[in-house]
C-alpha cells in the first residue's frame, strides 16, 4: 500500500491508498491517518478486504495499542466494513460515526470499540492537543454524512466529494485540473442526490481555510485546485439519474 | 469461506429444517391420540385395552414436542456459535496476514498480541462447538428413543385394534398413523445426527 505524508507539524497526516494487492473488482480507496505523539486516528479505514494491508501499513507509523480512534464519514462498505476486524484487534478504541447509522454499522460488529455517535449538527474529535472539526455533509452522498476538518493542518477530508475512479497507478494529487474534471463529472452527478445539499455544503466549506481537500477515492486537491474544485462543483447539476 | 465452514453452516441450518418437520409430525400424533381416545370411548368394552394406549400416545407426542422445542433453541445457539467461530477464524487469518505484510515495519511486533489473542479465541470457539454438538447429539438420541417407543405402541395398538369388532378399521388407522409418524421422526432425526456427527468432540 502506498503511503504519502501530506502534513507534518505538531502532528502528522498520512494518506494510504493505491494498494497493489487489492482485488481488481473492488473500488480503490484512500485512507487517512492522523498521528499525534501517543494516539492515532484512522479516517474511513476501508473495507474488510483492505484490513490486512491497511493494518500492516499503519504499523509503520503506530503500534496497535496507539490506534485509539476510527472515523467513518458514512455507512458504506468501502468506508467501514472492516469494523468487525478492527473491533477484534483494538482493545481501547472509539468509533466516531454518524449517530444516525449506529444501528446499521453495528451489523459489522462493534462490541469492544465504543461507538461515539456524531449528532446531525457535527462535533469534534480531540486527539491529544489536536482538535478536529466534524463538518456536516448530509446527502453528499449519504443521508447522514460528515467530513473532517483540521484547522492546524488546513486539510479537509471530504469522503466521496471530490472523488474520481481511476487506476492503481494514479498520482495522489491532481496535476491538471481541467483534464481531471471529466474523471469526476459522472461520479458526482450520479452519486450526489441533492443540489440544495451541495449548495449548503459549499457555503459552509468556503469559510474554511483549506490547503488540501482529501477525498476517499482518487486524487487530492491542493492550493488553488481546492477553489477550482468548489467552483466546478457549485456549477454542476447533480442527482441526474431520475 | 472454506468448504468445511460451509458444511458446518449447512449442517447447523439443516437441524432447524429437519426438526420443524418433526414438530409437525409430533402434533399429528397428538391429534391421532385425541381421535383414538374418542373412538375407544365409543367402542366401550370392545376397545378396553386400547384406552390406556391412547394416553401413552398423547404423552409421547407432548414429550417429543417439548424435546424438539428445546433442541431448536439449542440449535439457534449452535448457529450463533458457528457465526462467531467463522468471524474469529477470519480475524485470525487477516491478523496473521497483516503481521506478515508488516514485515520490518517499526511497530510490526505490536501485532503479535492481537494475533495470539485471535488464535486463542478461534480455538475456544472450535472447542465449544464440538462440546455443544456432542450435547445436541445426546438430545437428538432422546427424540430417537421416543420414536422407537412410538413404534412399539403402534404395534400394540394394532393388536388391541383387532379385538375391537366394528371399530377395528378406525383403530387400525390410528395405529398406522402413529407408526408412519414414528418412521418420519426417526428418519429426520437420523439425518440431523449424521450431519452433525462429523463435528462431534472426539
Amino acid at each position: 500500500m502506498k503511503m504519502t505524508k501530506i502534513y507534518e507539524g505538531s502532528h502528522q497526516w498520512i494518506m494510504f491508498g493505491r494498494d497493489e494487492g487489492k482485488p481488481s473488482n473492488i473500488i480503490d480507496t484512500n485512507q487517512y491517518v492522523v498521528r499525534t505523539a501517543n494516539r492515532c486516528l484512522l479516517l474511513d479505514p476501508g473495507g474488510a478486504e483492505l484490513f490486512a494491508p491497511m493494518m500492516a501499513a499503519v504499523l509503520h507509523h503506530a503500534p496497535v495499542d496507539q490506534i485509539t480512534d476510527l472515523f467513518a464519514s458514512h455507512q458504506d462498505p468501502d468506508v467501514i466494513s472492516s469494523l468487525g476486524l478492527w473491533d477484534q484487534a483494538l482493545t481501547n478504541a472509539k468509533l466516531h460515526a454518524p449517530a444516525f447509522w449506529e444501528g446499521f454499522l453495528r451489523h459489522y460488529s462493534c462490541e469492544s470499540i465504543e461507538y461515539v455517535g456524531i449528532p446531525d449538527n457535527g462535533g469534534t474529535i480531540k486527539l491529544e492537543s489536536v482538535e478536529l472539526q466534524l463538518i456536516p455533509a448530509h446527502y453528499l452522498h449519504s443521508s447522514a454524512n460528515f467530513h473532517v476538518y483540521d484547522p492546524q493542518a488546513k486539510i479537509l477530508m471530504t469522503g466521496d466529494v471530490g472523488a474520481a475512479i481511476e487506476g492503481p497507478d494514479t498520482p495522489v494529487f491532481v496535476e491538471n485540473f481541467s483534464a481531471h474534471v471529466e474523471k469526476m463529472r459522472h461520479w458526482h452527478q450520479r452519486i450526489m442526490p441533492s443540489n440544495q445539499a451541495k449548495r449548503v455544503w459549499i457555503e459552509r466549506v468556503r469559510n474554511l481555510d483549506i490547503d488540501i481537500l482529501a477525498p476517499q477515492h482518487g486524487r487530492m486537491f491542493k492550493g488553488d485546485d481546492v477553489k477550482r474544485f468548489l467552483d466546478w462543483f457549485d456549477a454542476l447539476q447533480v442527482g441526474t439519474a431520475v | 469461506m472454506t468448504n468445511q465452514t460451509k458444511s458446518q453452516f449447512i449442517a447447523v441450518a439443516s437441524i432447524t429444517s429437519e426438526l420443524s418437520a418433526v414438530m409437525v409430525v409430533a402434533k399429528e400424533i397428538s391429534l391421532a391420540a385425541a381421535n383414538a381416545k374418542a373412538i375407544a370411548f365409543r367402542a366401550g368394552d370392545k376397545a378396553k385395552g386400547f384406552q390406556p394406549i391412547t394416553d401413552f400416545i398423547n404423552e409421547l407426542a407432548k414429550e417429543t414436542i417439548e424435546l424438539v422445542t428445546n433442541i431448536n433453541i439449542y440449535a439457534l445457539v449452535l448457529y450463533r456459535l458457528t457465526v462467531n467461530e467463522f468471524q474469529k477464524t477470519v480475524a485470525y487469518n487477516k491478523f496473521e496476514l497483516a503481521a506478515k505484510l508488516a514485515g520490518d515495519a517499526v511497530y510490526a511486533k505490536s501485532m503479535q498480541e492481537p494475533v495470539e489473542h485471535a488464535k486463542l479465541s478461534m480455538q475456544d470457539c472450535q472447542r465449544q462447538f464440538k462440546r455443544d454438538v456432542s450435547q445436541l447429539l445426546g438430545q437428538l438420541e432422546a427424540v430417537m428413543h421416543h420414536a422407537r417407543a412410538a413404534r412399539v405402541i403402534a404395534a400394540n395398538s394394532r393388536i388391541e385394534a383387532s379385538q375391537a369388532g366394528e371399530y377395528l378399521q378406525s383403530l387400525q388407522a390410528v395405529a398406522e398413523s402413529v407408526d408412519k409418524a414414528a418412521h418420519t421422526i426417526h428418519d429426520n432425526v437420523q439425518r440431523c445426527r449424521i450431519a452433525l456427527s462429523i463435528y462431534r468432540n472426539s
